[in-house]
């Protein structure tokens, strides 16, 4: 039902009938520039070793990515990995956990996941490039103030609670990665580690120490550390290379 | 060193060695040499023909190389004569081989004995006095000699040492790289010496293996990674247990 017929325009003839303009979708995903992320394990460390075993690391690593996927994940996210156990029911174990320390470059990548069961602690190491592993997901995608949470096994034990029946957090693709500013409670000294000292440079803990004792923790500060120039190591060229090579490999 | 997994799961340690630039130089005969087999001398690496003296540059003009860092014998049987100048490759080895492998170890300089030769040393306190590193006693009263070969402090390392029995598990004909299982003597890039296993237990392990060696303009068209039967190649799916 259209009532453009019965306009009359100025010059007494029906109007014909204009359609209303096409609406133009803006599709912002595209907009935003594709995050670009290099799993940490590519990057060659500094040393006297030939580059070219760092090809043929990678190029076996992009092998076994083109087969398994491997998502993106950072320290602080929880994830779900389930692996081959010929002596497991199902022989299938999964296990739950927040990603707390990445270590290891090239085949030898590791990561460690942590859950507290039953009151009991668990930690695990699991390798990216174990063929045993079948399937890993990320259940909640997020970073932390820190790049190592090992100061959790000193925390409450609630910090490092997860449900093992968590449901996924979807994630949308052009979104930043949530940072969770979380400050730790921790438990009563001792701990495993001096965590209050400089050299671990922790952000994410909620010291209730007293004064006294975190300046005298400063006392193992080392300022002239920043300023050192052989420890720079500019990756930033490295990691364009990379990644362009690894993106290249996996469309194909 | 890079892991390696097999298809039951299970992980080995491997070693990556580049086959660069390796020619026959030189064929000595039974007599000449006075052992009990001929030998033929191979060169590895590539080096700058500048900086060294000229007799031993000889060698390399005869036989149309040029000049290697590194020369070694090894001792061949009469029907494995090679003629120099002929290079060698990586695919000289098959995967399921077992490997000695031969390197200068990496040069410690002077070690006292506890590192050196694992002695005990002396305990850190209850009264010892200025000595808690040291050999101790180095030989017996009715001795009344220190006996040759007595282990004491010196310059440990940068000796040859061999690997025995290393298994072969991949070989990388583009890049000519054995990864062989394992660590193995010597430093980050050093030159390492790659013979046929003499252990016993592998005498009779090797089936059709190339022989006298693998001629990279014959017939044979290798594919560019040669796997063994137990490695688990990238290709396949995650190992599964039925």
């Amino acid at each position: 039902f259209s009532s453009s017929g019965y306009r009359i325009s100025s010059d007494g003839k029906p109007e014909k009938f204009q359609p209303p303009p096409k609406p133009v979708i803006i599709d912002k995903r595209k907009q935003i520039e594709e995050r670009r992320f290099l799993s940490p394990e590519f990057i060659p460390p500094r040393g006297r070793k030939d580059p070219l075993k760092f090809f043929i690391e990678r190029k076996d690593m992009i092998q076994r990515r083109k087969v398994f996927n491997i998502p993106e994940f950072y320290v602080g996210s929880i994830l779900a990995v389930t692996t081959a156990d010929p002596y497991a029911k199902d022989k299938a174990k999964r296990f739950v956990g927040i990603c707390i320390q990445r270590g290891g470059k090239g085949l030898g990548a590791t990561f460690v996941l942590r859950n507290v069961i039953e009151d009991q602690g668990v930690e695990i190491y699991y390798e990216l490039y174990n063929p045993r592993i079948q399937a890993i997901e990320v259940l909640k995608l997020e970073k932390r103030l820190d790049d190592n949470l090992m100061y959790l096994r000193d925390a409450l034990p609630e910090y490092s609670t997860f449900d093992v029946n968590m449901k996924p957090v979807s994630h949308l693709d052009h979104e930043e990665i949530p940072v969770n500013k979380l400050q730790v409670r921790m438990k009563p000294k001792p701990w495993s580690k001096r965590w209050e000292r400089p050299q671990y440079n922790i952000k994410g803990i909620k010291f209730e120490l007293p004064e006294a004792k975190m300046k005298e923790a400063q006392k193992w500060s080392k300022p002239w550390l920043e300023f050192d120039m052989l420890r720079e190591y500019d990756t930033s060229k490295i990691e364009e290379k990379i990644w362009r090579e690894v993106n290249e490999e996996l469309k194909k | 060193m890079m892991p390696i997994w097999t298809k039951s799961g299970e992980r080995h340690a491997v070693t990556l060695l580049k086959v660069q630039d390796c020619h026959v130089l030189k064929y000595i005969s039974k007599e000449e040499s006075g052992g009990k087999t001929s030998k033929l001398l191979v060169g590895g690496k590539n080096v700058s023909p500048f900086s060294r003296s000229e007799s031993a540059m000889e060698i390399f003009r005869e036989a149309g190389v040029p000049r290697k860092q590194k020369i070694t014998t090894f001792n061949v049987t009469d029907d494995a004569i090679i003629k120099p100048g002929t290079p060698l490759y990586a695919a000289h080895f098959r995967p399921g081989q077992f490997v000695d492998v031969t390197a200068k170890t990496i040069g410690k300089g002077f070690q006292g004995v506890m590192k050196r030769w694992g002695f005990k040393g002396q305990p850190a306190t209850h009264g010892q006095t200025k000595t808690h590193r040291r050999p101790g006693a180095i030989s017996t009263n009715k001795a009344a000699k220190v006996y040759r070969g007595k282990k004491m402090p010196g310059k440990m390392g940068n000796i040859y040492r061999t690997s025995y029995g290393l298994k072969v598990w991949r070989i990388n004909t583009k890049h000519d790289i054995i990864y062989v299982n394992g660590s193995v003597p010597g430093h980050t890039n050093c030159l390492v010496k790659v013979k046929d296993s003499k252990l016993p237990t592998y005498k009779d392990h090797n089936k059709n293996p190339p022989f006298p060696t693998f001629f990279a303009d014959g017939d044979e068209e290798l594919p560019e990674d040669l796997f063994d039967e137990e490695i688990f190649q990238f290709t396949d799916p995650s190992v599964t247990y039925s």
